[in-house]
């Protein structure tokens, strides 16, 4: 169905057709329930049927899966009220039937238009993500369009077991236009698309060790990237939270001062800065040696 | 907003269906999602719901709704359409899509 077509140019829906075995997807709260925003419908800015996300279960290779997927074109694929209740249902149920639970992210955090039911949608969601990690069911994010992991959505992202990337994905808490507004653009440029990837981008996510695959941008490369990781899972203790934290300190300490995200990638073992940027998915990560 | 009901006259839909339903196009700027569904009353009339958030312009809406119903057996479907200001040849192309998924499936 999706031929050449590139992962990150497909909507949600072909996404989620791509990626589940062939008719193999059944949708959880589909269109035709019509569960709509009340909040955008009072501010007279249209609704969408599935408040931009999708959710459902299918399997993926055999095996059984939670799936779903965020619409990025729907104000911005932004958590509102409906929205996270469905994504905090999704993670609930993985945690009970203790099927692996797949997010397709595309989202800048919560939507501001109903900021506070899409905050507290998203910390439910993150304890749901928790409830699911402690019984070992494995979480997983793939986080593959410009549009990435931001906001509330960003930290979302972290606390699953693993995040796939591909190079046109990016991950963050402050995009790059928030940070600019906040830092000057001469601290940040916007603008700089080279900048704003080699510091949020997949590859740069990929090298510090935030993402824990970067595969290529075809829906074939995303879901093999799922397939190895649904059998495993990555503990929560208190210790690999420690030495998680001590790593984010040995991180900043090195990387704190440097202006220029070339240096990040040198000594994080790219050798060759030019050519490691025209590469892509697994053949950028043979030119890096990744520190975790 | 602006926000419309209204019924078209069709030739009534096959009585197979591939899918009970059928979803095409997001809502985003200067596009529009278009749900087609069986059920819809009576089953020599296309019934259409439209919201957009582009207000003034029934009239084109009516023209391009009246001309998908004359062209497409779609008696009996229910239309209901979120808009987000899209062009009347989009709205046209979603419909079509939208049928086409709902009687042949997604392929």
């Amino acid at each position: 169905m999706t031929g050449a077509i590139l992962f990150h140019e497909l909507t949600a829906r072909q996404r989620i057709a791509a990626l589940a075995d062939a008719g193999s997807f059944t949708e959880l709260l589909p269109p035709p329930e019509r569960l709509t925003s009340p909040y955008l419908a009072q501010l007279g800015i249209p609704v969408s049927f599935d408040d931009g996300l999708v959710i459902g279960h299918a399997r993926i290779g055999g095996k059984k899966i939670y799936l779903a997927a965020q619409v990025g074109q729907f104000v911005g694929g932004a958590v509102g009220e409906i929205h996270g209740a469905k994504l905090t249902g999704l993670f609930k149920a993985a945690a009970r039937d203790k099927v692996p639970c797949v997010l397709v992210i595309e989202s800048g955090g919560v939507r501001l238009h109903e900021g506070s039911s899409g905050e507290i949608a998203i910390a439910e969601t993150m304890r749901a993500i928790f409830e699911c990690r402690a019984l070992k069911v494995p979480t997983i994010a793939v986080i593959a369009t410009d549009i990435g992991a931001f906001g509330g959505i960003g930290i979302l992202s972290t606390c699953c077991d693993f995040r796939i990337m591909t190079e046109h994905g990016r991950l963050g808490i402050s995009g790059p236009i928030v940070i600019e507004k906040w830092m000057g653009k001469k601290a940040y440029d916007s603008a700089n698309r080279a900048l704003v990837w080699k510091t949020s981008g997949g590859k740069t996510k990929y090298l510090l060790g935030d993402a824990d695959a970067l595969v290529h941008d075809t829906a074939d490369a995303v879901r093999d990237g799922i397939s190895k990781f649904l059998g495993k899972s990555s503990a929560v203790s208190l210790t690999s939270v420690k030495s998680r934290q001590k790593e984010l300190e040995k991180r900043l300490k090195k990387f704190g001062a440097t202006s220029d995200p070339n240096a990040v990638w040198k000594s994080m073992g790219v050798r060759d800065i030019e050519a490691a940027s025209l590469a892509s998915g697994p053949e950028f990560a043979a030119l890096a040696k990744r520190g975790k | 907003m602006e926000k419309f009901t209204k019924s078209f006259p069709s030739k009534p839909l096959g009585a197979k269906t591939a899918k009970p339903w059928a979803l095409a196009g997001v809502v985003g700027s200067g596009n529009l999602e278009v749900l087609v569904e069986r059920g819809g009353k009576p089953s020599d009339a296309m019934e259409c719901h439209v919201e957009t958030s582009i207000p003034g312009y029934k009239a084109s809406w009516l023209a391009a709704l009246a001309d998908f119903a004359h062209h497409y057996p779609a008696g009996g479907t229910k239309v209901t359409i979120n808009d987000q200001g899209a062009p009347p040849v989009l709205v046209n192309l979603r419909l079509r899509q939208a049928y086409d998924h709902l009687t042949k499936g997604d392929k």
